[in-house]
């Protein structure tokens, strides 16, 4: 084959406590499609990372033509031919396409040559087999534009190593099929396309080479002819022993607390179905794109279902609004504790009463303070939060306690029916458990627990059942005693239809 | 009608529209205003958007840039009274050391400016909110409570300001006037002709991207910041010809009018668009408005403030009604596919 343009040597990166890539290796070739294919969280995104300069690796080798080269920054990487394309493309909303193609242009000139930039510009929309109007505002553009746009940018630098970040997980069939196409011409012309999709039929149509990553590891790197689709997620889901949860006993009733029929948002989800018992766990799993949290902010009245119904405890309800969700029991956990979950600078005694204020007014609606204390140190005793005293702010915590402190929030609610969005995500093994522990415990006590993850072992230690989504379909539900990661895999990945599942 | 729009950018659409909202306004004052449409409204407006006209432009620069500085009437203040003070006791200099001299110590301001919010990363707000009570304090320090009095200034630069370089019917260019708009057209065409300033328009459109695109945020934002004080400078010294007896209260509010005027302007005040020929006219309007009010009748010394503040904000949304009437007349042509709406944080697993 041709030859090796850029190389990853045992390259590790660790963010203070965690090992976000541990001896990653990989080795690029000149006119190669190679796709990357792992969980989430398996360290791809460190790795395109560490490619395109944003992070420095902790330790190991980045070869460029046999070189040993330091990459300092973007601009650096750039230089070096290696340019990335995001799921969500990078452009600059108030400029043209003609000059969101040439924004990191080198050597332009002094003045805008805005009539040659567009003529250059249209050449290369049309190297890419598409049409478009260059003199456009980017912000007019649909998504599936705006990537052509940065596969434009990157032509225009003559770029060697393109990396694609799940380029198609937004686009409709059509689009997606025009992408695959422009990748396959790309690595004709003699770039190395770096493909990461969790679609695996994309892979086998376009991939040379396949190379499986876990745990911010390399696993295997495998020409496409020699792999099969149920060997490249035996090798996404392998872990060792030792990292596996133990199966906590069901308590599971035969109440429904939550039915969900036919439940859809127009253009993001359709066809989700499921009865969720008081008492029960179920799990929602599925990758990057499932559309699984977009469920959850229907459930909540984030934004709303536009189809399907809702009943909680047998009353059909319509739930427009947080609010709504809320007064008839229904509490979510985001997955995002920054943006969306609690007020950092804040007092863990702030945050817990945060969603429940109106339980701490008194008269004249002054706030009970002594009460917002005594709730937060009583939670403080009960969920095991690490802390000197209630006054501190949450952003000083530690990840598992902060998810701690967001599940005190909740609870204070006394919801009987929680959605978890990935409570786990972030925080250490030992915390981990106790999270899973609480969530059990929530069950147990009658509540009805919606747990959406993506970390497998989890799923299947925490989940009475498991249902399955992918690209905003529901895959089918499996019975936790019959559920393997690999079955979970396959309909995540779409390898398996749902009567086989089930 | 709907051909021509289709030729014209989104910015020349806007300059349109803004003229628009002026000529009503105009024409609004002239029913209300016996003898209002003369000559000497022109001379008296053109003398005092001499100088906000300069600062608007400033402004603009940073804001480009998704940054605000708010040190600009406390740098215009300063250089007014160094260089009135440098002249005093040097009555031989000539314009040209002057001049320089000023947007040499605005630059110098502006750059303290620039290391703080470019290198050590304060956002501008703050840094410039506290570099506006410094730059000020540092004004009163050296003034040593004196005052800059006109008669110790040399003629030609007392001159300078009201001297008519050419007439049409009443109306008087004067050339302050046509300096402050001469320089707006230099910084026109450079922010619309030179590829560096593409890099300010990407910054505050999308930093993000900016920075994967290889851009150097900081040596840009840094480099906006020593232009703007440069032209604050450059206001510093006009200023100072305009009014000749210069106190430590010198431009005492004019960021906010460079604000005002920016806004008005239609400058994005998130960064990303904007034009300094859009902040030129948000000057004028803005001052259009001031200065007619004072011989309304009707409308009292106390509200008049209101009344401004009413104004300028029916001029921002005339002016928003206009650009979107400009663009859906645009938008007519068949276009096939609809805007893509903004994913927001929401959207959890899409991201």
């Amino acid at each position: 084959m041709a030859e090796t343009i850029l190389e990853l040597l045992d390259i590790s990166k660790s963010f203070e406590m965690t090992h976000a890539l541990k001896n990653m290796s990989l080795e690029l070739k000149a006119g190669e499609v190679h796709a990357i294919v792992g969980e989430n969280g398996a360290g791809k995104s460190t790795m395109i990372k560490i490619m395109t300069g944003v992070h420095k690796p902790t330790s190991g080798e980045i070869r460029i033509d046999g070189q040993a080269r330091t990459l300092s920054g973007t601009q650096a990487a750039r230089e070096a031919g290696i340019a990335a394309m995001y799921q969500e493309p990078m452009v600059f909303p108030d400029l043209d396409v003609a000059e969101n193609i040439f924004i990191s242009a080198r050597n332009k000139g002094l003045f805008l040559k805005p009539t040659q930039q567009r003529q250059a510009a249209r050449a290369l929309v049309t190297r890419l087999g598409m049409s478009l109007d260059v003199e456009l505002a980017a912000s007019g553009l649909t998504l599936a534009e705006q990537q052509i746009v940065e596969i434009a940018r990157a032509l225009s630098e003559d770029v060697r190593v393109l990396i694609m970040d799940e380029p198609t997980a937004s686009l409709s069939a059509y689009e997606a099929s025009q992408l695959r196409r422009i990748a396959k011409t790309l690595a004709q012309e003699g770039v190395a396309v770096v493909y990461i999709s969790h679609r695996l039929e994309e892979i086998f149509e376009i991939a040379d080479r396949v190379t499986v990553i876990r745990d911010g590891g390399h696993i295997s790197t495998r020409p496409i002819s020699e792999t099969t689709a149920d060997l490249m997620i035996a090798e996404m889901v392998g872990r060792d022993v030792g990292n596996y949860f133990a199966k906590i006993p069901g308590t599971a009733t035969d109440t429904v607390a939550l039915k969900v029929r036919n439940l859809a948002v127009d253009d993001v989800f359709e066809g989700v179905n499921f009865d969720l018992h008081k008492g029960e766990v179920l799990c929602f799993s599925g990758l990057v794109g499932a559309r699984r949290t977009d469920v959850a902010l229907a459930l909540f009245g984030v934004k709303p279902a536009t189809r399907g119904t809702i009943e909680v405890n047998g009353t059909a309800v319509e739930i427009r609004h947080p609010k709504q969700a809320m007064d008839i029991g229904i509490a979510y956990v985001s997955e995002d504790r920054r943006k969306l979950g609690l007020a950092m600078p804040m007092s863990i005694q702030s945050n817990t009463s945060l969603a429940t204020l109106g339980k701490f007014l008194r008269r004249f609606g002054l706030l009970d303070r002594a009460e917002e204390r005594n709730v937060a140190e009583a939670f403080r005793k009960r969920l095991n939060i690490r802390t000197p005293n209630v006054d501190i702010a949450v952003g000083t915590l530690s990840g598992g306690n902060q998810q701690k402190v967001m599940l005190a929030k909740w609870l204070n609610m006394e919801p009987e029916i929680l959605i978890f969005d990935e409570p786990t995500r972030g925080i250490d093994v030992g915390a981990k458990a106790e999270v899973h522990e609480l969530i059990r415990e929530f069950a147990k006590a009658g509540g009805a627990a919606l747990v959406i993850s993506s970390d497998l072992p989890e799923v299947m230690a925490l989940g009475d059942r498991n249902l399955v989504m992918r690209e905003g379909r529901q895959m089918g539900v499996i019975a936790s005693e019959n559920a393997t990661q690999e079955k979970i895999m396959a309909l995540a990945t779409g390898q398996q239809n749902l009567r086989e599942a089930s | 009608m709907t051909r021509m729009m289709e030729k014209l950018s989104p910015q020349t659409l806007r300059i349109l529209a803004l003229l628009a909202v002026l000529l009503v306004i105009l024409l609004f004052f002239s029913l209300v205003i016996p003898n209002y449409l003369n000559g000497r409204l022109f001379n008296r407006i053109s003398s005092s958007v001499a100088i906000m006209a300069l600062i608007a432009t400033a402004q603009t620069l940073v804001i480009i840039t998704r940054n605000i500085d708010l040190s600009i009437g406390s740098i215009l203040g300063f250089v007014a009274f160094a260089t009135g003070s440098l002249v005093t006791n040097n009555p031989d200099l000539g314009p040209v050391p002057l001049v320089l001299y000023s947007i040499t110590i605005g630059a110098c301001f502006g750059a303290i400016n620039g290391v703080l919010v470019a290198f050590v990363r304060v956002p501008s707000i703050i840094v410039t909110l506290g570099t506006m009570a410094l730059f000020r304090s540092v004004l009163v320090e050296y003034s040593d409570a004196k005052s800059i009095t006109t008669s110790n200034l040399p003629q030609w630069l007392v001159e300078f300001p009201n001297t008519v370089l050419f007439s049409i019917g009443q109306m008087q260019f004067r050339a302050a006037f046509v300096a402050a708009v001469i320089v707006v057209l230099i910084v026109h065409l450079a922010l619309t002709r030179l590829n560096a300033a593409r890099k300010l328009y990407a910054i505050g459109s999308n930093p993000e991207a900016a920075e994967m695109a290889g851009i150097n945020i900081h040596k840009t934002v840094f480099v906006a910041f020593v232009l703007s004080g440069a032209l604050a400078g450059l206001g510093g010294f006009m200023f100072l010809a305009r009014f000749g007896t210069i106190t430590v209260v010198a431009g005492l509010g004019f960021e906010l009018k460079s604000v005002a005027a920016s806004v008005v302007g239609g400058v994005n005040i998130f960064g990303g668009s904007g034009t300094v020929i859009g902040a030129l006219i948000g000057a004028i309007l803005v001052d259009v408005i001031e200065t007619s009010l004072v011989r309304w009748q009707l409308v009292s010394e106390f509200w008049r403030e209101a009344v401004l503040g009413a104004l300028i904000l029916l001029s921002v949304a005339a002016d928003a009604v206009l650009m979107r009437r400009f663009i859906s007349l645009r938008r007519k042509r068949p276009k096939s596919d609809p805007i893509p709406e903004k994913t927001s944080v929401l959207d959890g697993e899409a991201r």
